[in-house]
């Protein structure tokens, strides 16, 4: 049976992604080297969240940095409290509190003194922020560019809240000075092998998880959901929960890449959700691919790794950017599902013996995709 | 008809922007039946169908399900009463395979929890046997963006029947249809009467006189006649409504 | 008494720049049904076009508007002609590839005009206060409100008295069949876009003076005059003019009682809360959607 034998495929390729990250720190012993490439499997971790809800449902969230700038202040708040010497504020206050004159910790960082809680928080706070956002624009029937809309303007709130509230929050510098975190007695030191381990089964996991979720029934409906919403309600599901869901899982997901993104840069910043980098995780899987969780993945590996791996200079960057703009023009308008859909034709084409119904079928998928699309929209209007 | 009515339109307003799309809509469906609604351009038969299955509101009037009021219920929740609808442009998921698009259509468990720990491999050989009925089990693994525009009209048939609701509201299903096709189309409701009460919007009279018990004429948002083809098709009213478009036989 | 003539007034600024920048995405989003997120580039450049002029060639601001204006309208020409076109059935992709489109405007002009932030001057003679009824308001601010009032009556003319206009509602009615009756839809596409980008210029080149002038200045533009169009209703200039009016005043007052990032944050939520309770918009019409 094809279908099912796609699926096999499909799910070695995912297995032979998550063992070739898996062995990177046998080859590579250089702890900077390593750094970088935790930071790759992060920035890949985050373009895998965006890719569910975006690549799976049809939701394309331009505010995705929300998730993952609370993720991250969730645990640089916890690490801020570990601090040690201890802070230079009476009773454990964190140094940016004292030069603010803050006088006591705020109701709202005290449980973070807690590991539990703060790993706890950085999944659940992304999530009760999306699901609010979700409550209001699903129920509301508001769906493809309004989404991106409210989702891009709740973005810029937060991001101009968690700045202009310096006393609680660090404002344009962020949290810094963080200790070491430490869990059942591994010390995640950000340029240790522990941390791109950490990083590395982390992703794997998710992707697996992913992979086994995108193929149960909910998964089907919501690619239902994404190829017409309106006639999905007409079965009887509730549209809205199903999206609001996927909203939920793709902030947790986004949660989680926030908190290792603090661990493997040692601070956090309102850089982390401010729209650049929300702009990039776009990018990033639509490079990869966005209906491929293992293709957006590698888009974000391969676009940061590129980048990174060419300079580090601001007018090297400032190019790059440009680069990568034009680079995602041209995706987005010649190959709707990234690079990943290249490699799947490839592979069908060295493999004539399955048939040639098989090539022909991905010869006019590939150059009917944009009618496809095309269609959808027009019965949304 | 004896049986008892199923789906009933008491005085049923819809309104567009002042435009008045149907007024004092009355109607009653009977369990098991196979109702037409026809009408020329404009009557309000497919507002009729929107109201039923929750698409539009109605401005006054009421809807009832089995006696129970559904006039005010969010679409999906008259679907999961047993109320499926086919649509007038053919929608289906383009970018899924068949089987796929089957799957989605073979609701009984509705929940995003437990679906998302439920994988599909429990429903194959009831839904391979209904793409046989409607001869798409050699593409079940196509996308169903590649299907001709008749298969993609069975496709959807297909859907309804996988979502096996106790009313389906149809509306224009042969449209595009072949000769043959239509007559095939015709024998699958047949065999549904009794067991689903079938409501369809049609133009084609030829399958109408083939399917249907009752036909209801619909004119300006009202109900212009009702009865068996025959007696609708002698009555003068009607008539006169069809002037202009070329008389019943053409509409 | 006089605070609340003095709040108004600002309200009624806040209100004509939100108005200026949300028109030309009304235009093109309401009409075209294209969500252009480069939208607020299209101000950027203007505000770096009046700049260019002013620093390199000695021309003024007022001087320089209509150039800015055919300038930037240019870009958008050329943006619609390339790209824009390839994507009217893909509503989402052409967020995505106007987001590309901005990226590219965004870096270009940060590689040859650098990221510190320039400052454009003020006209002279609209630099001093003036006395209106017992009150002194800005000069300047009220040459925007006079300049937004009059683009709104030119588009507003333009839309529903010209040819041009009467061509353009019929291709947003329904493309094919204005295309079946003779309709050069491609080419009243291309001018709509081009307008709108103009109208964007010409608002960047306004408010530069104001504010001070720097590459990402227009990621805040657009999401303000998204939400300005958006909460009026897509396709209702009336809308745009009355959610302009009433975010502008809001901001007013809540900028007062609080600051201006509180009062930005609390318009954003409002008018989420807005879409929520009326996904149409204020002032849309109930239509039958097939």
């Amino acid at each position: 049976m094809r279908g099912n034998g796609r699926i096999k495929r499909t799910l070695l390729g995912y297995i032979v992604f998550c063992i070739a990250i898996l062995i990177v720190p046998i080859f590579i012993s250089d702890a900077y080297l390593l750094n970088k490439f935790a930071r790759y499997l992060v920035f890949g971790l985050l373009s895998v969240a965006l890719s569910l809800s975006w690549g799976y449902a049809g939701i394309l969230n331009l505010g995705q940095a929300v998730s993952f700038g609370l993720g991250s202040y969730c645990m640089a708040m916890a690490l801020k409290l570990r601090t040690i010497p201890i802070q230079t504020g009476a009773g454990g206050l964190p140094d940016f509190m004292v030069w603010n004159n803050v006088q006591t910790l705020p109701w709202f960082w005290e449980p973070f003194h807690s590991y539990a809680f703060a790993l706890f928080a950085g999944i659940a706070v992304p999530v009760a922020v999306a699901f609010l956002i979700g409550w209001f624009i699903f129920r509301a029937r508001v769906s493809g560019v309004y989404v991106a809309i409210i989702t891009l303007a709740m973005l810029v709130v937060i991001n101009l809240l968690i700045i202009d509230q310096q006393r609680f929050t660090g404002g344009f510098n962020g949290i810094t000075d963080l200790t070491t975190f430490e869990l059942f007695g591994v010390q995640f030191d950000a340029y240790s092998t522990a941390l791109y381990y950490l990083a590395a089964i982390i992703l794997s996991l998710t992707l697996l998880l992913g992979f086994a979720f995108i193929n149960s029934k909910t998964g089907l409906i919501l690619q239902a959901i994404r190829d017409d919403e309106t006639r999905v309600w007409y079965f009887g599901y509730d549209v809205a929960n199903y999206q609001n869901f996927i909203f939920c899982v793709s902030a947790a997901v986004a949660g989680v890449a926030g908190m290792l993104y603090t661990l493997v840069m040692e601070f956090a910043s309102p850089t982390f959700l401010a729209v650049p980098i929300s702009l990039s995780i776009v990018i990033w899987c639509a490079v990869g691919g966005r209906a491929s969780l293992v293709g957006a993945a590698l888009g974000a590996i391969v676009v940061t790794g590129v980048q990174g791996s060419l300079s580090d200079t601001q007018a090297f960057l400032d190019t790059w950017m440009l680069i990568m703009g034009a680079l995602f023009i041209v995706i987005v308008l010649f190959l709707p599902n990234g690079l990943i859909s290249m490699l799947e034709l490839i592979w069908r084409k060295k493999r004539p013996l399955q048939g040639s119904a098989s090539a022909r079928l991905v010869a006019s998928r590939a150059s009917r995709t944009g009618q496809a699309t095309g269609h959808r929209a027009v019965s949304s209007r | 008809m004896t049986n008892e009515p199923i789906i009933e339109l008491h005085d049923v307003a819809v309104e567009f922007s002042g435009f008045k799309a149907v007024s004092g809509l009355n109607l009653s469906v009977a369990k098991g039946e196979l109702r037409c609604l026809i009408g020329p351009n404009g009557a309000g038969k497919t507002t009729a169908l929107d109201v039923i299955c929750g698409k539009v509101r109605a401005r006054s009037g009421q809807v009832l399900l089995k006696g129970q009021d559904i006039t005010r219920l969010s679409e999906y929740r008259i679907a999961r009463r047993g109320i499926g609808r086919k649509f007038q442009v053919p929608s289906i998921f383009r970018e899924m395979t068949v089987r796929d698009n089957l799957e989605v259509g073979y609701c009984k468990h509705l929940g995003v929890f437990s679906n998302a720990i439920r994988f599909r491999r429990a429903e194959r050989d009831g839904l391979e046997k209904l793409a046989a009925l409607v001869g798409l089990d050699d593409v079940m693994d196509e996308p169903a963006g590649y299907l001709s525009h008749g298969q993609t009209q069975w496709l959807e048939i297909a859907l309804l029947l996988a979502q096996n609701s106790e009313v389906i509201l149809l509306d224009e299903p042969t449209a595009g249809m072949t000769a043959q096709e239509t007559m095939h189309t015709a024998k699958i409701f047949n065999s549904l009467k009794g067991r689903h009460t079938i409501v369809v919007v049609e133009h084609d009279m030829a399958f109408v006189r083939e399917i249907s018990d009752v036909i209801t004429v619909m004119h300006q948002g009202k109900v212009l006649a009702e009865g068996c083809a025959a007696d609708v098709q002698n009555d003068a009213r009607v008539r006169e409504a069809y002037l202009g478009s070329g008389g019943i036989a053409h509409a | 008494m006089i605070d609340i003539v003095s709040q108004i007034s600002v309200g009624l600024s806040i209100a004509s720049i939100l108005l200026l920048i949300a028109l030309g995405l009304a235009i093109i989003y309401g009409t075209m049904g294209v969500i252009n997120l480069a939208h607020g580039e299209f101000v950027m450049l203007g505000a770096y076009a009046v700049w260019f002029l002013q620093t390199y060639l000695g021309i003024g601001l007022l001087a320089g508007l209509i150039l800015v204006f055919i300038l930037i309208g240019l870009v958008g020409w050329v943006v619609e002609r390339s790209l824009i076109r390839h994507l009217y059935n893909r509503p989402l992709d052409t967020i995505l590839a106007t987001w590309g489109v901005g990226v590219i405007l965004q870096q270009g002009v940060r590689l040859a005009a650098g990221a510190e932030l320039r400052y454009v001057k003020m006209p002279d003679i609209l630099t001093n206060p003036v006395t209106f009824l017992g009150y002194d308001e800005s000069a300047y601010r009220i040459f925007i409100f006079v300049v937004a009032v009059a683009l709104l009556l030119v588009t507003y003319i333009l839309v529903f008295r010209t040819e041009f206009g009467l061509q353009l509602r019929a291709i947003t009615q329904n493309r094919d069949i204005a295309r079946c009756f003779g309709v050069n839809a491609g080419r009243i596409y291309s001018l709509t876009f081009a307008y709108g980008a103009g109208l964007a210029g010409l608002a960047g080149a306004l408010v530069s003076p104001l504010k001070s002038v720097s590459p990402d200045m227009g990621t805040n533009y657009v999401v303000d005059a998204f939400l300005v169009v958006v909460a009026g209703g897509v396709q209702s200039l009336l809308g745009t003019v009355a959610s302009s009016y009433l975010i502008g005043q809001a901001s007013g007052v809540l900028a007062f009682l609080s600051d201006d990032t509180m009062a930005k944050a609390i318009v954003f939520l409002s008018v989420v809360v807005l879409i929520r309770l009326f996904p149409q918009g204020l002032f849309a019409m109930r239509v039958r959607r097939s």
